[in-house]
């Protein structure tokens, strides 16, 4: 009994990819496996639909997923419980502070200070939140395919 | 002739499964009597269902229509959707444009050293400086990753233009096409850095990113057509259970009024025998409450309807 719950209250730590699901997100959860003719780890992939009716994940997030007692569909068997790093936005465990490649954010600023700020530069605070130019400029949400038709009344954004 | 056929027939006990079927005529004195029957059973229209793998061709009028190639340099594909803006050809290059001299030079001097007598080159550099200082972080920024990718979509557009003018340029079309591998680059790993950013300079720039599609593959009629056809699948189950959906929600308002009716007469029944009632008022207002509200539900739908169609 003790064992089945702690199965049940089993987290995962994933990376979340593009799926065209309403209210779940596909999460990629990596693995090392043992190969036993080589004794060497080689990474392998599991995917996981965990239940996120807000979305509050985006491609590309690496988030904290957690099994559920029950299945909520046939495919959706976890829930999403934190977004733990999302996607170009990190932020520096030790200072705290945001992080852009290998400066920090303030360190950015202060340099532009120095060297006289242009008025059309970048600005953080300004900034919309992530997710504004979805579907229409940046198309990471969906998978993206090659085109293999010409539809009369379809477009095709995700086609390439 | 042997044929592979997988029969399926609804009353007898055989369902999908594979004969060999010898090809006789109906009044061969070889075939046995299994074979007569099934025969004659696969004659009759209703067990005429045979579906075959080999060499199979769907009677399905779908048409393919296979997509037009178009080169990796089109903006289309590179995902420019804006040209390069005009220049104003009455500026100076940017060498004379602090020039002291030209300022109280003659007037048809300053004409010949206007950009309309400079070679094109000289306007594009014009260009290429305007579309860095529109997005760059400082006055001497030029190694940020923003500024290096406007200061490849200036020479993208420009020879993209080029390209357009001397479409046997090979030179050019390398360069560009090396340039334009490299900007998609740059943006993946602005998209990872800095997400906020990436997306700000998709805006100013006015350039789509799509992420490459997980694998390769040709373009081929026969997986065309799988993928057509299995759309077309898709669409005729979804159309059927939505018919099945309304065909049930039509049936809806006459059942509930059916269930009221019995109900009722189940109560009177077991009162008049003396009975102890085993339905109660309470459900059947239940059943009326949810009847009432699913006229109404109705009603406001249909007035949806009409307000939409009127405007």
């Amino acid at each position: 009994m003790a064992l089945l719950q702690a199965s049940k209250a089993f987290m995962l730590l994933g990376r979340c990819v593009p799926s065209v699901k309403q209210n779940a997100s596909k999460i990629q959860v990596k693995r090392l496996v043992l190969d036993e003719n080589l004794h060497m780890y080689f990474g392998e992939f599991e995917y996981y639909y965990a239940h996120d009716p807000g979305k509050i994940c985006k491609t590309g997030d690496v988030v904290l997923i957690q099994q559920l007692p029950e299945k909520v569909t046939r495919l959706i068997t976890h829930q999403v419980l934190e977004v733990v790093y999302p996607l170009g936005d990190v932020t520096d465990p030790i200072t705290g502070k945001k992080v852009v490649v290998g400066k920090y954010r303030d360190e950015i600023e202060e340099a532009n200070k120095l060297f006289g700020e242009s008025a059309g530069r970048f600005m953080y605070d300004k900034a919309p939140k992530r997710g504004w130019q979805e579907d229409k400029k940046d198309f990471t949400n969906r998978e993206t395919y090659i085109k293999y038709h010409v539809f009369e009344n379809d477009d095709q954004p995700y086609a390439v | 002739m042997a044929y592979n056929y997988f029969l399926l027939v609804r009353n007898g006990q055989i369902l999908f499964r594979t004969f060999s079927v010898f090809r006789m005529y109906s009044n061969s004195s070889k075939c046995g009597v299994t074979c007569k029957g099934l025969h004659r059973l696969s004659l009759q229209p209703q067990f005429h269902q045979i579906f075959r793998n080999y060499a199979f061709k769907s009677d399905l009028k779908i048409k393919w229509v296979r997509p037009p190639k178009i080169p990796c340099i089109k903006p289309e594909k590179s995902g420019d959707l804006a040209l390069l803006p005009a220049v104003d050809k009455n500026q100076y290059p940017l060498e004379f444009q602090k020039s002291e001299e030209l300022k109280t030079a003659d007037k048809l001097v300053r004409r010949v050293f206007s950009l309309e007598f400079f070679p094109r080159q000289h306007s594009m550099k014009i260009l290429r400086i305007e579309m860095i200082n529109s997005v760059k972080r400082h006055a001497l920024d030029g190694g940020s990753s923003e500024s290096k990718i406007a200061q490849m979509t200036a020479d993208i557009r420009n020879f993209q233009q080029l390209m357009e003018e001397f479409p046997r340029d090979k030179r050019c079309k390398v360069q560009l096409k090396e340039l334009i591998d490299r900007r998609k680059k740059w943006l993946k790993f602005l998209r990872k850095w800095d997400y906020k950013r990436f997306e700000w300079l998709l805006e100013k720039l006015d350039l789509v990113y799509k992420p490459a599609p997980s694998e390769f593959h040709w373009i081929t009629r026969k997986d065309s057509l799988r993928k057509l056809t299995d759309k077309h699948c898709a669409e005729v189950r979804q159309q059927r259970l939505d018919a099945y959906r309304a065909s049930l929600e039509g049936q809806q308002v006459d059942f509930l009024r059916e269930k009221a009716k019995k109900l009722q007469w189940i109560r009177n029944e077991e009162q008049e025998c003396g009975v102890e009632p085993t339905v109660s008022e309470a459900d059947i207002e239940n059943v009326l409450k949810q009847l009432k509200e699913l006229q109404l539900s109705r009603e406001q739908t249909l007035k949806d309807e009409v307000k939409l169609s009127v405007l």
